[in-house]
């Protein structure tokens, strides 16, 4: 069997720090304003009763990704290993795949001019390093590897740990999974957004 | 309970103003051409005399409607991309092909529709004449054999274009619909809500181009053209009450489709209540539908136009409640994600529109737009014959 990268993020682990948003940005020039990786955090309950929660995203890489199917030029693409990525040179910037991402992982870069998106840091893990998100994390909480290999540090994780993913219910089988996510940091609350329940 | 983000990236909308437009072009351009079809396609005996005016709009639109999407692409000049590159899941790809197949398929219609009369045209000199002498490819024929074969080739190229018709608009609705993302999009009625919507906005628009048109070319409006438009507007109200039910039978299960369905639907009725409830679906529907009900208001020239006006705008509300609504819900993060037009983007539209109708007034005035049963002013009696035998050739 070929290789399956995945991601796992232990969210007990992680503290807030926006090192993997700011690694992210330097690895890959991103520009100002977008984000490849950022960390959502937020608060739920009343005082005294809080607690706080942080939700770091980036691309699911998705199994059945909407940004592969909705490509209308076939610029955005998937590698055996799993990783999606787009083509610079074919996209025409149409805006269909960040149109359809159920998770926000996708904009346009305005200095190229096209979709762009996580990558999975593709030229450092070709080179045999890990992703700049996994290699800068200050509590170790980012793990990535070949989800196919039962050594893999990733496969032990999603094996033995309560694992969730975002947005199950998409079909798009997503391949970032969290442990220790609650409910509320894995989808926007749609209601109370809507219904004005949060400030 | 309460949850408070504090630290969230802040998303666009991207699919905005030139992308509603684009659905709502080529819907008119669907809805007109399929109504105008009735003579030619059903043999419709009182749509022919319109035949010409309503294919020529479709045309033009159906031109401009890709056009806001160039606009709106990142790269425009990688658009032949489309062509060379194929996504046989992305309906955006399968629109590539329809959006060159229907034009085409009008224009070779509308070529025979045209033809005889171009070969009449050609002799009177001008520029009209070389426009025409051009435009024939060497086809003068004036047999009856040619003439029936005029009459053979435009009944096929436009019974053709309404299936394609239907798949130009139908797509569109396939673009939103497939986007599992969004539950305010994702519903197998999208792509019949595009069509019927369809129906509406391109026959309130045929309305008011072919009211102007008679008023500018033969100084007013003639009673029989009066008659038919009454009989357009009882069309409109059927496809007003199909649309409507549609939009309700939609709303209803949107409603009761999970969190994400609820809050779509309480979305429209209370944040785009002034869009969703009252320009869209008040303004826009309703009160056309009100005003349509009654025959006598049908026959009254004045009162269509309002209500055509009426339908046309509600509908443009609608795509833009639907495709920039759409994506105001935020996939990730905790608030609304806001819209605002750039100042390019209506300079595109307006632009655009304002072309589009340059394109359609230079049509209507350089082409033969004589209708069948009446002849062209300086014609002979010889030519009201034949216009009389293309009558009953058509009726066969």
């Amino acid at each position: 069997m070929g290789k399956r990268y995945a991601m796992v993020i232990d969210l007990r682990r992680c503290v807030g720090c926006h090192a993997c948003a700011v690694a992210c940005k330097s690895e890959n020039n991103v520009p100002l304003g977008v984000f490849r990786n950022w960390v959502e955090e937020l608060e739920t309950g009343k005082f005294p009763s809080v607690s706080r929660h942080r939700l770091p995203r980036l691309c699911n890489h998705c199994e059945n990704a909407s940004c592969v199917n909705v490509c209308p030029v076939k610029a955005t693409y998937q590698l055996e290993d799993g990783t999606v990525l787009v083509n610079y040179d074919r996209c025409i910037g149409c805006k269909y795949c960040i149109a359809a991402c159920p998770y926000d992982a996708r904009f346009i870069n305005e200095e190229r001019k096209t979709a762009e998106k996580c990558t999975y840091c593709y030229e450092r893990v070709g080179a045999g390093l890990q992703p700049a998100c996994v290699n800068t994390c200050i509590a170790g909480a980012r793990t990535f590897g070949d989800l196919n290999d039962p050594t893999s540090e990733v496969f032990k994780l999603v094996a033995t740990e309560s694992v969730a993913v975002s947005k199950p219910e998409t079909n798009n089988r997503p391949q970032t999974y969290y442990i220790g996510a609650t409910e509320k940091s894995l989808r926007p609350s749609l209601i109370d957004i809507v219904l004005g329940g949060e400030k | 309970m309460t949850t408070v983000h504090f630290f969230q990236v802040d998303h666009e909308i991207y699919w905005g103003l030139l992308i509603a437009l684009y659905f709502y072009y080529t819907g008119m351009s669907a809805g007109s051409f399929i109504l105008t079809s009735l003579g030619t396609v059903f043999g419709i005996e009182k749509y022919k005399k319109v035949a010409k005016v309503g294919v020529l709009m479709a045309i033009v639109l159906l031109i401009f409607a890709p056009l806001h999407l160039i606009f709106d692409l990142s790269q425009p000049t990688r658009a032949l991309n489309l062509f060379i590159h194929t996504n046989p899941t992305s309906a955006m790809s399968w629109g590539v092909y329809l959006l060159i197949l229907y034009p085409v398929c009008l224009l070779i219609y509308s070529w025979f529709l045209f033809r005889q009369d171009l070969v009449k045209g050609v002799n009177n000199g001008g520029f009209k004449a070389s426009l025409y002498k051009f435009l024939l490819f060497g086809k003068k024929d004036l047999s009856e054999t040619a003439l029936e074969n005029d009459r053979k080739k435009a009944k096929f190229f436009a019974t053709l274009g309404v299936p394609l018709a239907l798949l130009v608009h139908g797509y569109t609705g396939f673009i939103l619909g497939n986007v599992g993302a969004r539950a305010i999009w994702h519903t197998p009625l999208m792509p019949v809500i595009f069509l019927m919507s369809a129906m509406v906005s391109g026959t309130g628009l045929f309305i008011i181009v072919l009211m102007l048109f008679e008023k500018f070319k033969n100084g007013k409006i003639s009673e029989d053209i009066r008659a038919l438009i009454a009989d357009i507007a009882n069309l409109m109200k059927w496809f007003i009450v199909v649309d409507s039910a549609l939009m309700i039978i939609y709303f209803i299960v949107l409603w009761n489709t999970g969190e994400a369905g609820y809050a779509a639907g309480y979305f429209m009725l209370h944040n785009d209540f002034w869009s969703f409830m009252v320009l869209e679906n008040g303004l826009g529907m309703l009160l056309p539908l009100l005003i349509l009900l009654s025959k006598k208001a049908r026959q009254n020239l004045t009162v269509v136009v309002v209500a055509s006006i009426l339908t046309i705008i509600g509908v443009l509300a609608m795509r833009i409640n639907l495709v920039i609504g759409g994506q105001e819900l935020p996939l990730t993060g905790s608030h609304l994600v806001e819209y605002s037009a750039s100042s390019f983007d209506i300079m595109v539209v307006i632009g655009l529109a304002v072309a589009a109708g340059i394109v359609l007034t230079f049509l209507y005035t350089v082409l033969p737009m004589n209708r069948a049963g009446v002849s062209p002013k300086n014609s002979t009696s010889v030519t009201d014959n034949k216009a009389l035998s293309n009558q009953k050739g058509v009726a066969r």
